[in-house]
């Protein structure tokens, strides 16, 4: 069923996980999710040097993406963090390329990394 | 709303151009799941979940809490397949599937009851569910299981 409207519809995703990513605060406020998971807005925004609604339109951009997944627990809103649209940017875009000679290099970029 | 117990919580989501039929049966069906979730044959009746390995070992199993298809289900989760984690204790899988414009649905995975399974949540958190959910995703939007990566 690989269509063109597919395909559109697919380029519309990727570009808001794009945009998403884009921006430091954004991706510093997934890795706190990473850390640890189900945090609330008081709690992520304990950890940025932004105002509270700044955190709240950054995160409103991060959950139109699909890259956090929000559920009400009591009075709290929890915000999770959902790698699954990564992952479909992985599939589709990095795979192409990591096999091989881009991998090694990245592989090389770690361990050198590491050392220092 | 329920309460969500935010560490021994996970969330996953996913759009997916399917019917909830569709998504259904590729949730509840052996010969669908081996094509995506990790070469398990999981079977899921009102009743009752199962899961198998490709050599016929049990993965896991575990009573249906849940059944309302095409929307709902709810399983025991136990990790039969790694010695480590068999001992742990039980958590719970949320499947939910919500029809979306364009002919898309959304299909929002929850693992939870996690607290007395942290292996088990950690196991699931890396390339688990979300190998599961692009694969699944892949499947049924093109009918080609992924090219496995690793």
């Amino acid at each position: 069923m690989t269509t063109w409207s597919l395909i559109l519809e697919r380029v519309v995703d990727d570009d808001r996980v794009f945009k998403a990513l884009a921006d430091p605060t954004r991706r510093q406020l997934l890795d706190r999710l990473f850390e640890r998971d189900g945090r609330t807005l008081t709690d992520l925004e304990s950890g940025v040097e932004m105002t509270r609604f700044g955190v709240m339109k950054h995160l409103r951009v991060l959950e139109d993406a699909g890259l956090i997944v929000t559920r009400r627990s009591g009075r709290e809103k929890l915000h999770f963090l959902n790698p699954v649209p990564i992952r479909l940017i992985h599939d589709r875009w990095i795979d192409k390329y990591t096999e091989g000679p881009a991998s090694m290099l990245a592989e090389l970029k770690y361990r050198l990394e590491d050392e220092q | 709303m329920t309460s969500v117990d935010a560490g021994s919580t996970q969330i996953y989501q996913v759009f997916i151009k399917a019917s909830p039929e569709q998504i259904w049966e590729a949730i509840i069906k052996p010969e669908f799941t081996s094509r995506y979730f990790h070469n398990a044959r999981i079977e899921n009746t009102a009743e009752w979940h199962t899961s198998h390995g490709p050599d016929g070992s049990l993965w896991g199993d575990g009573p249906v809490l849940e059944f309302d298809p095409p929307h709902r289900l709810v399983h025991e989760w136990r990790s039969l397949y790694d010695p480590d984690l068999a001992d742990e204790e039980p958590s719970r899988v949320t499947w939910e599937i919500e029809p979306q414009e364009g002919g898309y649905c959304r299909l929002t995975l929850t693992h939870d009851r996690l607290e007395g399974a942290p292996k088990t949540a950690e196991s699931v958190a890396g390339e688990g569910w979300m190998f599961v959910l692009s694969g699944l995703k892949t499947l049924l939007e093109t009918g080609e299981p992924l090219r496995k990566t690793s």
